[in-house]
């Protein structure tokens, strides 16, 4: 009884641990540019494509999906931004949303169209006996991702409280004008922004690839619980957005488990819709108080 | 444009609708069904243009709204034997239904979180659908029945095109009706200006959940059209992927007109048609011309189309263009003769309170404006002037304190219900609607802004036109009063910061008010300009004893404009009386010039 609990338990903080990677990504952009990313599932589904390349296909190490992928998702997120979203710097959100929204679906459907497939398996990274801890079995895979999601995610966290590019970014959203007067240039951090979302996402896609496999499909259900996650947290709070997925996570699985796989999809929803009426900034938000 | 071209215009597209059904007569089967097809796509078309295009909503649901008009329609001929037409009917209720459902929560977001509270009502609905297996069949779908109206079986390729396209013709041409009139006008000011848009009563969350509720039903009414067509229902074919490039139909047609809707749904849902060889790619295609319609060319294929045919006919417009002022000679003003100044109070302010956390933005202001009287606020910048604006115009609620108008209270009145009490206002960072014309401006300052109210109107303006021409007239001789009378036909956002003040004002005065707040209206134009201005607020004043409170920094504009004057630093109000012996008290001169300036003076 209590085993199963840790069980589901774990697995739900395996995938809640994914979905706040994917949310933090998501947040970084909004808090630098105020804009949500649509294109940000497709960005993961495209990290989780790499590595089945990687992987799969040429056969090179593991570890070289870790260190290419974010970069190189991060790159392709940076050159779309410069590419679409500069043109559109004046135009107003709907716009901007909007664009993004259609974004994405290219981005899947040019995946679609170079592999042809329901679904791409990608092999995973451990073999080995799990863990036994306290009565709780815990995969190697399981303990990694966690791991491994949570260290990068509190990396970014410290990277954007005290380093220059968190200090830009957050000028920027406070105040655009202002932030630019002060020599930040609008167009370099916005492309930070994305390429550090791009690259968030791209990690995401890296570490749920073994998990999930490759589909169109997951572009969709990134964005969605990266999303949830972020309102879930208060979508401007990096801590709230890691929170807010470990939340969904545990969320979905407890739901999966003892309820329905049904209820497991409209849980996210759920959630969504509860925090959305009653607390609009989120169940974390970051604290901006101002001594008066 | 007269009450006869605008009835025409009205009605062309559901004309082009039974030309359409007309020329697919004469087609073979599998093209009537591509056209028929087509229609349907060009009613969810329209009805976005109503959501999406006017109201500016994003919403990702509308795969789920035709899935619940096509699954009403069949699932009651299915379990119960209900007759098609009156399954269509039906659908049509369960479309508002699901419309206003969505509205509920979608009313109080906007952006991306309006955009994803739509894409859960998407998601859950097709889970739904899914999982009620002995109901609707579950993932494998069901069998849509064959159909028959009044025992007339429909059957053919040919007499689908025909009920289609009938139904289709109708539905848009009410739709029509809304978008052209002042209910789609009233919705656009919401989506270029919601505060300016709540001062002259317009209810958002009403307009917004009206938009939802209107489009739903119209998407329904589609869904329940195709679902024959369609032979097999399954939750899939109406997933979020469906939804997306629903939402492709208005952008890539045109947002602000009816025809973008028509083009935009036509001409994507035939695309496919066309490219079937590289069938493949049509979604790849799609996507990647909605993203350079956003980028290049945001006016959609209206826009193509208006400025081609502005190429082939250059000039002759021109000529054939009457213009508002023509159409509707204005009403030639009858003013009472001048107002002395009453003594009798019309706004009677007392003990306002606000606090912003530990700042005290207003502490216990109180002053009075009498019958026909022009009150001046002036103060230092952060002295609380536009929070106590706020506060008697409705936008923020005071924390202790009375407002009297005439007598009445004036606290629990919503900024939208001010209005009809006789208070209109004007901003300090100016509000117009920029997309609507100057006179759609001033129409929508009469009031009168109320969802079922403008519902109505939109029908009269089609059948007579003639409260329209009415409402037109007046708004017209306001529009002269300020000098704008030429102007009247161009959009506001064309307007120099000045004349877009000055429509601000005519918005202001069309209705009669008993008071008008202006909120620095000389900020930021010429001293030529400025002039002007304090000219027409005189006159407005004496011929038709409208009373004003006046915020303004320019103190030798509101020295001349205003008979008395309150003078506010850090909440309070420091100084009431005649601007000259206001403006030469020593509190109120340290107040602009510090306290060693002052000393400096006086030595």
């Amino acid at each position: 009884m209590l085993a199963e609990l840790g069980l589901v338990l774990i697995a739900g903080l395996k995938f809640g641990s994914i979905y706040a990677l994917a949310a933090l990504g998501l947040v970084v952009v909004h808090k630098a540019t105020k804009t949500v990313n649509f294109a940000h599932g497709a960005f993961a589904m495209l990290g989780a494509f790499a590595t089945f390349l990687i992987v799969v296909h040429w056969q090179w190490r593991y570890w070289t999906a870790y260190l290419v992928i974010p970069l190189l998702i991060g790159a392709v997120a940076a050159l779309l931004e410069f590419v679409v979203l500069r043109p559109l710097r004046r135009a107003d959100l709907f716009t901007v949303v909007v664009a993004t929204i259609f974004l994405g679906i290219a981005l899947a459907e040019a995946f679609r169209l170079t592999y042809n497939t329901e679904l791409l398996a990608v092999p995973g990274l451990f073999a080995g006996q799990p863990f036994f801890v306290g009565g709780i079995f815990i995969t190697r895979e399981a303990l990694w991702v966690i791991t491994g999601t949570l260290a990068t995610a509190l990396a970014c966290i410290v990277v954007f409280r005290h380093g220059k590019i968190g200090r830009g970014m957050r000028a920027m959203a406070s105040n655009v004008t202002g932030a630019q007067l002060c020599g930040y240039s609008i167009d370099r951090v916005y492309m930070l922004a994305w390429f550090l979302g791009g690259a968030l996402a791209g990690l995401a896609g890296v570490f749920i690839a073994p998990i999930a496999g490759v589909s169109v499909e997951l572009s969709i259900a990134i964005i969605t619980a990266g999303f949830v996650a972020g309102v879930i947290g208060g979508f401007d709070s990096l801590t709230g957005a890691i929170l807010g997925g470990l939340l969904l996570g545990v969320a979905e699985s407890l739901a999966a488990a003892y309820v329905s796989s049904a209820m497991k999809n409209c849980i996210s929803f759920l959630l969504l819709f509860i925090v959305l009426m009653w607390r609009p900034q989120g169940l974390f938000p970051e604290r901006t108080g101002r001594r008066v | 444009m007269s009450e006869k071209g605008f009835r025409a215009a009205t009605s062309a597209p559901a004309i082009f609708v039974l030309v359409c059904i007309g020329a697919g007569s004469v087609l073979g089967s599998y093209p009537q069904y591509a056209l028929a097809m087509s229609l349907v796509a060009m009613v969810i078309g329209v009805a976005l243009i109503v959501l999406v295009g006017l109201a500016r909503c994003i919403s990702l649901a509308s795969g789920s709204i035709m899935a619940i008009g096509a699954y009403t329609s069949t699932l009651l001929m299915v379990h119960f034997d209900v007759q098609y037409a009156v399954s269509i009917a039906l659908a049509m209720v369960a479309g508002a239904a699901a419309g206003w459902l969505i509205a509920l929560p979608g009313t109080r977001f906007r952006g991306h979180n309006l955009a994803m509270v739509t894409l859960v009502f998407q998601s859950v609905c097709i889970i739904l659908l899914r999982e009620a297996k002995t109901i609707t069949g579950g993932a494998e779908g069901i069998h849509v029945p064959a159909v028959g109206i009044f025992g007339w079986r429909i059957d053919t390729d040919g007499d689908f095109l025909l009920v289609i396209g009938l139904v289709s013709a109708l539905i848009i041409l009410c739709l029509t009706v809304l978008i052209r009139g002042p209910f789609g006008k009233n919705l656009q000011a919401v989506a270029s200006n919601e505060v300016a848009a709540e001062a002259y009563g317009i209810g958002i969350p009403d307009y917004l959940a009206a938009a939802f509720v209107i489009s739903s039903i119209a998407i329904a009414l589609a869904g329940a059209l195709a679902a024959p067509r369609i032979r097999i229902l399954d939750p899939d074919s109406f997933g979020v992927l469906s939804s997306i490039f629903m939402l492709a139909y208005p952008i890539v047609g045109g947002m602000h007109s009816v025809w973008g809707g028509i083009l935009g749904g036509g001409g994507l849902r035939s695309l496919p048609e066309v490219l079937r060889p590289v069938a493949d790619y049509q979604e790849l295609f799609f996507a990647s011309l909605v993203i350079l319609v956003v980028m290049f060319f945001p006016g959609g294929l209206v826009e193509l189309v208006r400025r081609t045919s502005a190429l082939v006919v250059r000039g002759r417009g021109q000529r054939d263009r009457k213009s508002a002022a023509a159409a509707y000679p204005p009403d030639v003003m009858i003013f009472a003769a001048p107002h002395a100044q009453s003594s009798e109070p019309l706004l009677c302010v007392e003990g306002v309170d606000k606090h912003f956390g530990a700042l005290h933005a207003v502490d216990a202001a109180s002053l009075e404006v009498p019958i026909g009287g022009i009150h001046g606020l002036i103060g230092p910048n952060g002295a609380g002037k536009t929070s106590l604006f706020n506060i008697i115009s409705g936008f923020l609620a005071a924390d202790a304190g009375k407002i009297a108008f005439a007598g009445d209270s004036l606290l629990k009145l919503r900024p939208r219900d001010r209005i009809r009490f006789g208070i209109t206002r004007t901003f300090q960072h100016v509000a117009v609607f920029g997309q609507l014309s100057c006179l759609d401006n001033v129409v929508i300052g009469l009031g009168r802004n109320q969802v079922l109210n403008s519902m109505r109107e939109s029908l009269d303006r089609f059948l007579s036109g003639r409260r329209t021409a009415v409402m037109r007239r007046q708004a017209l001789a306001a529009l002269a009063a300020v000098g704008l009378a030429d102007d009247a036909d161009l959009t506001a956002a064309t307007l120099s910061l000045g004349n877009q003040r000055l429509l601000e004002i005519a918005r202001a005065m069309v209705s009669e008010p008993k008071l008008i707040l202006l909120d620095e209206p000389a900020s930021g134009i010429s001293e030529q300009e400025g002039e002007h201005l304090l000219k027409l607020l005189l006159r407005i004043n004496s011929e038709r004893n409208i009373a004003m409170l006046v915020i303004e920094h320019n103190i030798p504009f509101i020295a001349k404009l205003c008979r008395t004057m309150s003078v506010m630093g850090a909440g309070r109000i420091v100084a009431q009386g005649r601007p000259a012996d206001v403006i030469s008290l020593p509190v109120v001169r340290r107040l602009y010039f510090g306290e060693e300036i002052e000393h400096a003076l006086q030595r």
